[in-house]
């Protein structure tokens, strides 16, 4: 077979050196002077949630019935589901609040309970806001900013590579993290608002992996929200914490919580932090790429959006959107993920083996300071809160090229009006465009389209079976000699050489490889850290899997494109 | 009520009525292409046998239009639809609200040679709208909304559909009435498809008419029309939700039952043994119902039940007699009754 000739789209082009600061005074920067001003920051979080809690404060009795809720879900919490991370001082602060609802209860009768629940809100958003506020420190960014990439590129090096490069450039942090993406488009509209980057999710790599990139291509440091499990760790939490990382407790889901930690985003981008977040919302347990959003965050955005041009009609700030796309050859937790994902969807069609040996745990701390990660972070083309696309000035257009004004989606009758519900509509909108970009920016690797044909080819094979039963296959039913397997895999590879050439998705670099070269990369490389071989090539020329449904997880990132009508 | 003009494109006789609707609570500037049209208007206050308000002050220009109004009315037959949105396009901006009242589909292919339709091929006009131009605060006015009625200043009632509550909530101020209700639906796919769909029914009936049979007919008709444009809706992802209200029964109770509409006419006429081109010729308006049925056959590839459409199909496309799509249907196995509520 001879390889198809094909022109490498533009921004496939990988950035090769670490780019100057954008705006090098780190002090200046927007998540410095804000983090470091905590009390006001707190206090234009709390006030604008009071502000917006309309649906607890609307009469004495809602607001009384509702602290009490909240009191006794976050008593629940405290004493059924504790944490090592908790505040050991957080007891206390709740049975202060319970002691000043007892003490006003006399008051209930006389529906004269309204300045104590005021003040009692007060505390409570106080609280939250302490817990929540990070700091940044210049010193533990620039520690983490000279010190940690050189241990993680070398983490992420084969050993035989490390062995003879430990101190050489060819240890160099893009030779192993690719970035791809118009930066210059991106750092342009740095200057002119604020940056929310919204990348896919499906590993806990993929904070670092994206904040590295983003330090790399020369942005100020980005705030996001960490679970509070992750500031366990004493060490670690207080870097995250002067890092700016804000604290978000999943296990609180009551709405007060939820709307704090909404309006904590908001006052961010409305006070120019870079702001990232997983859209996702969670880590994708199949391994595909998101195609439904979590639009509670997203939200944030529009409402900041339209909140920038309350305070300034004419030249409001502008937030603008940069989705991106993560991809490794393998996932760490690919095993775990798989497992949630298929439990989760099959229910008790899915029977979980259970096989985590000691012998595998050493093996695994073996292989993830030898294997290659191949990690790709792909920047899509930057948006306003609509979708639009936007210029390096920041000048938006909508899909037919249009100049569009942002200003203008939140005018009625020539007036700039609030309406949640609009509001809520845009977002959905903004979320579709997202995951457009994630779909035609996804950057396509080797290992995908090996795992994608190979899982095809056995799925079409055992057409019969329930995806549950073809998940259970024997080794030696996944057996595909590889003359069956090149010329379907050849078919896949021109659909989506094709697809690039139309912009519908971006492929790795990998894709120059002539066919053969290419099948064998992808082999060796598709989860590559795995106990159990994802796909192996016999002697014989037969390829075949050693875990189903790891080969199913890594399938899984090329499902969207429609390409199973090519096998 | 606070001064505001609406605008109005389209100054057909369903243009012309609504114009007068919205005249209630706002001026109203009414476009229309033809220059004449607007100085007809604009010196005697009648067109088209209806008496005009004087707040309606007509124009050709769409950029006064899009200039003046941020909430208009397109209300243009579908197949001048797509055109009169590329004359308006470059002046609409996100600002604008853009509610359509026209019952039928804009075809991206040429419909007269296509041999199969794909989803993507059809766009109701609110998607034609997004597709066009940078608005995107959209929404469609559906009904029984017979033009001759409402000129008439009769009582009568429309639905105004959009997934935005804003867009809902100002149609309703500029229609509503003492002798209008605009009610609100977020189901815009729904309100458009049962607006469109309904147009063929009403062909159906009226040969239904014209062939002596009775009321018991007619209600089997109207029945069994809903129950297949819910069917077809549904592999548009529509629900069965705006089939119950005004968009859907209503205005089916209204076409299939009047002399007004011209779908009705356009089967009546042929059940006499009209040639349906010397119908059209007759009618001198669009009957949108004989589109909308060479759409639904080329759709049909997607496995939907639509019996009526296919017999109406092969009397006015094929050779079939109508007696023979009436046995053809009479002939057709029993199903349960309602079966698109779950």
């Amino acid at each position: 077979m001879t390889k198809k000739n094909f022109t490498l789209p533009e921004n496939r082009v990988y950035i090769d050196k670490v780019q100057p600061f954008v705006h090098e005074d780190i002090e200046k920067w927007p998540i410095h002077v804000q983090y470091n001003n905590r009390e006001e920051f707190i206090k234009q979080v709390v006030e604008l949630t009071i502000k917006n809690a309309s649906w607890l404060t609307k009469d004495g009795k809602t607001f009384r019935r509702e602290l009490k809720n909240i009191l006794y879900q976050e008593k629940i919490r405290l004493t059924q589901d504790p944490w090592k991370s908790d505040d050991p001082k957080e007891k206390l602060f709740w049975k202060d609040i319970k002691k000043q609802i007892i003490a006003s209860s006399t008051l209930e009768y006389q529906n004269d309970t309204r300045d104590v629940d005021e003040k009692i809100l007060k505390d409570i958003l106080n609280y939250y806001g302490e817990e929540m506020t990070p700091n940044f420190k210049v010193k533990s960014y620039r520690f983490v900013q000279n010190v940690l990439p050189p241990v993680y590129v070398r983490l992420m090096s084969p050993l035989k590579e490390l062995f003879f490069n430990f101190f050489s450039s060819k240890m160099n942090f893009f030779r192993k993290m690719k970035v791809t993406g118009d930066v210059d488009h991106i750092r342009s509209l740095s200057k002119q608002g604020t940056v929310v980057v919204v990348p896919t999710h499906f590993s806990n790599l993929d904070s670092p992996t994206i904040g590295y990139s983003l330090n790399a291509i020369g942005l100020s440091a980005f705030t996001y929200g960490a679970g509070v499990n992750l500031f366990t760790l004493n060490a670690l939490s207080r870097l995250m914490n002067n890092l700016g990382a804000y604290r978000v407790d999943r296990r609180r889901k009551h709405r007060l919580y939820l709307e704090f930690l909404k309006n904590f985003s908001k006052v961010a981008i409305l006070n120019e932090i870079n702001s990232l977040f997983f859209p996702g919302g969670t880590r994708s347990r199949s391994g595909a790429l998101e195609s439904r959003l979590k639009l509670g965050l997203l939200g944030t955005t529009i409402e900041a959006q339209r909140m920038n041009f309350e305070r300034d009609l004419k030249n409001g700030k502008k937030i603008f959107i940069v989705p991106a796309t993560l991809n490794y050859h393998y996932v760490f937790e690919a095993n775990s993920l798989i497992d949630q994902h298929l439990k989760q969807v099959g229910k008790e069609e899915y029977l979980m083996d259970e096989d985590h040996s000691s012998f595998s745990a050493l093996k695994r701390a073996y292989k993830v300071i030898t294997a290659n990660a191949g990690m790709v972070v792909s920047f899509g083309p930057p948006m306003d809160v609509l979708g639009n696309i936007v210029d390096r000035e920041g000048q938006s257009f909508d899909k037919s090229g249009q100049k569009v004004e942002i200003r203008d989606y939140f005018m009625l009758n020539n007036q700039l009006t609030q309406d949640s519900q609009r509001d809520q509509q845009y977002t959905q909108i903004l979320g579709e465009a997202i995951v457009e970009k994630f779909k035609t920016h996804n950057v396509v690797l080797s290992s995908h389209i090996v795992a994608f044909t190979a899982f095809q080819i056995l799925r079409k094979r055992f057409n019969h079976f329930s995806i549950y039963e073809v998940l259970r296959l024997p080794q030696d039913e996944t057996t595909i000699p590889k003359t069956e397997f090149r010329i379907i895999f050849d078919r896949v590879r021109d659909r989506l050489i094709e697809m690039s050439e139309n912009k519908e998705v971006l492929l790795g670099e990998e894709f120059d490889l002539p066919q053969e070269e290419l099948i064998t990369h992808g082999i060796k490389h598709v989860g590559n850290y795995h106990d159990k071989k994802v796909l192996k090539m016999n002697r014989h020329g037969m390829i075949y899997t050693q875990s189903m449904k790891l080969l199913f997880f890594y399938h899984n990132r090329l499902t969207g494109y429609e390409l199973e009508q090519y096998i | 009520m606070e001064k505001r003009i609406v605008g109005v494109i389209g100054s057909g006789s369903f243009g012309l009525a609504v114009s007068n609707l919205i005249a209630h609570n706002y001026d109203v500037m009414l476009f229309s292409r033809n220059p004449d049209v607007v100085d007809k208007i604009n010196n005697t206050h009648e067109h088209k046998d209806q008496k005009l308000s004087e707040k309606i002050i007509a124009t050709g220009d769409p950029e006064e239009v899009a200039r003046k109004c941020f909430l208009i009315f397109p209300l243009v037959p579908s197949n001048n639809f797509q055109e009169m949105l590329r004359n308006f396009s470059p002046y609409l901006t996100p600002r604008h609200i853009l509610i359509h009242g026209t019952k039928g589909f804009h075809i991206e292919k040429d419909l007269a040679n296509a041999e199969k339709l794909d989803k993507e091929d059809v766009y109701t006009m609110s998607e034609l709208i997004l597709k066009e131009t940078s608005v995107v605060r959209v929404g469609c006015m559906a009904g029984p909304n017979l033009a001759r009625e409402i000129a008439d200043g009769q009582v009568g009632g429309t639905v105004i559909a959009s997934r935005f509550n804003e867009v809902i909530k100002e149609g309703q101020k500029a229609i509503n009435s003492n002798v209008f209700r605009a009610y609100g639906s977020n189901e815009i796919l729904g309100v458009e498809m049962a607006g469109v769909l309904k147009n063929y029914i009403a062909i159906a009936s009226g040969m239904l008419n014209a062939l002596g049979l009775g009321d018991n007919a007619k209600s089997l008709l109207i029945t069994r029309g809903m129950a297949e444009m819910i069917y077809i809706s549904k592999a548009f992802n529509a629900s069965e939700k705006a089939f119950l209200g005004m968009a859907g029964i209503g205005d089916l109770m209204a076409t299939c039952n009047s002399k007004l509409s011209r779908n009705y006419r356009v089967g009546y006429f042929l059940a006499e043994g009209k040639k349906l081109e010397d119908i059209i010729k007759e009618i001198g308006e669009v009957a949108e119902g004989v589109k909308t049925l060479k759409v639904v056959k080329l759709l049909s590839h997607y496995g939907f039940n639509a019996p009526i459409a296919d017999a109406l199909y092969e009397i006015i496309y094929g050779e079939w007699s109508i007696e023979k799509g009436v046995n053809f249907l009479m002939s057709r196995p029993v199903s349960f009754d309602a079966d698109y509520v779950d």
